[in-house]
């Protein structure tokens, strides 16, 4: 076991949501949900296209501020800010772009010394080495494939060792040695944390103890 | 969990080396604000020849070269970041007032950059009046503190409304006056031999306004 695949520290967290909604604009987004899931554990949102789980996982991450509701994270009893989410939580989204003029230890790299991680660069080659693209570290982001995109998408999410991984469609674009790669990781985190995976493909769903399924209108009842 | 004093300077230091990193292998804004900056030098200098003794030209003509060079790359500055979706990224690693703290330093180092070329150019090619080193510089640095601030908070309001250009000039465009006309009136007044006093004043005043409104805005940006 590398550094980077070393357990998140074993504190009890939960999460709840309450009444949480977020409607852009067109009243299409996340119509009102409420749960509480708890750590150890990994839970499934799953719903139709449109029915919010992005928006569900961008808001418990703090990227959005809700139009309805909260969702309350706590981690050792006491209560993780929105503003304060990224500190705890490791997101991986089809939306996460990196920088295509660096390669894809730099990308990691700035994202460990932003972070304030001790050993930048060890961190993030660490972190390429868990997912499999340590031979692919000095190449620039925009020469990587869709597949290893992921993949390196997963490593950002996992270099910090978060206590809460939050994963959109973690599968796409992955070959079969990637899929196993995330079963993997949602496997560990979920003995030790909390793994939240947004997705609709059976094979990602069933890696989870728990589901809840988004009924938002979704594309083809616009509200 | 607030994040920390060391945690945010780690994030506002790790944000300004990526910036002067990825500007040094893309050569996005600073190319093209030289090249602005010494094609107008030189267009003025062949139309108009030197101007020792109209320092009013000379103070407004040095403002307007160093303002519209480095407009464009100014107001790219979180422009690039929603273009590139890569501000969920920085979002992800960074709060909101590390990464304009780190932009912000970035753009006051390209203004340097910038001045460093243009200025002496400037002089050599117009014949101005030697400055009064000082005075000059301080106004100079100021009046780049004011502009910098300004058009990366404007930067960081319009960057993800959808006529982000327009609006990044509906707005600057006041904003940037105040700046433009104490720091045209100081230069002047520097090579008049006048005091610079309260030009210095209104550049400060304004700096320290649009930073304290600037760090209060930061931390509310972004979230819809």
């Amino acid at each position: 076991m590398n550094a980077a695949a070393a357990p998140v520290a074993d504190v009890a967290l939960s999460l709840e949501a309450r009444g949480l909604a977020h409607l852009y604009t067109g009243r299409r987004g996340l119509q009102p949900v409420s749960f509480t899931v708890a750590s150890p554990g990994a839970v499934a949102v799953t719903g139709a296209n449109g029915s919010g789980k992005s928006t569900l996982l961008r808001l418990v991450a703090g990227l959005l501020r809700p139009t309805a509701g909260a969702s309350v994270l706590t981690l050792g009893g006491v209560a993780v800010a929105p503003a304060a989410r990224r500190e705890v939580v490791g997101f991986a989204s089809p939306e996460l772009q990196f920088y295509d003029e660096f390669s894809a230890l730099e990308n990691l790299a700035f994202a460990a010394e932003a972070r304030g991680l001790a050993d930048p660069h060890g961190r993030a080659r660490a972190a390429l080495e868990r997912v499999g693209l340590e031979s692919r570290a000095g190449d620039r982001a925009t020469a990587l494939s869709s597949g290893m995109k992921q993949r390196l998408r997963l490593a950002f999410a996992l270099l910090h060792r978060p206590p809460v991984l939050l994963l959109d469609e973690p599968g796409s674009h992955l070959d079969d040695e990637g899929r196993a790669l995330v079963d993997r990781v949602v496997d560990q985190q979920r003995r030790c944390g909390l793994v939240v995976i947004a997705t609709n493909e059976e094979r990602e769903w069933r890696l989870a103890t728990e589901r809840i399924e988004l009924r938002g209108s979704g594309l083809g009842h616009p509200a | 969990m607030p994040p920390n004093g060391s945690s945010s300077a780690a994030a506002v230091w790790a944000i300004l080396r990526k910036e002067c990193r990825s500007e040094w292998r893309t050569r996005y804004g600073l190319n093209a604000a030289l090249l602005f900056a010494v094609a107008t030098l030189t267009g003025v200098s062949f139309a108009v020849g030197r101007l020792p003794d109209r320092t009013d030209l000379l103070s407004a003509l040095l403002w307007v070269v160093l303002l519209f060079a480095s407009l464009a790359s100014l107001a790219h500055a979180f422009v690039k970041e929603v273009e590139g979706h890569t501000m969920t990224l920085l979002r992800l690693v960074a709060s909101p007032t590390a990464i304009a703290l780190g932009k912000l330093l970035f753009n006051l180092i390209f203004l340097g950059v910038l001045e460093l070329v243009t200025v002496p150019l400037f002089l050599i090619l117009m014949g101005g009046p030697p400055p009064r080193w000082g005075a000059f510089l301080l106004v100079l640095g100021l009046g780049s503190l004011a502009l910098a601030a300004t058009t990366t908070l404007v930067g960081a309001v319009v960057s993800q409304t959808r006529g982000r250009g327009a609006l990044f000039a509906a707005v600057s465009l006041p904003l940037l006056m105040v700046v433009l006309a104490a720091g045209v009136s100081g230069l002047r007044a520097q090579w008049d031999g006048n005091p610079i006093g309260a030009d210095v004043r209104l550049l400060a005043a304004y700096a320290a306004a649009v930073l304290g409104a600037s760090v209060l805005l930061y931390d509310h940006l972004w979230e819809d």
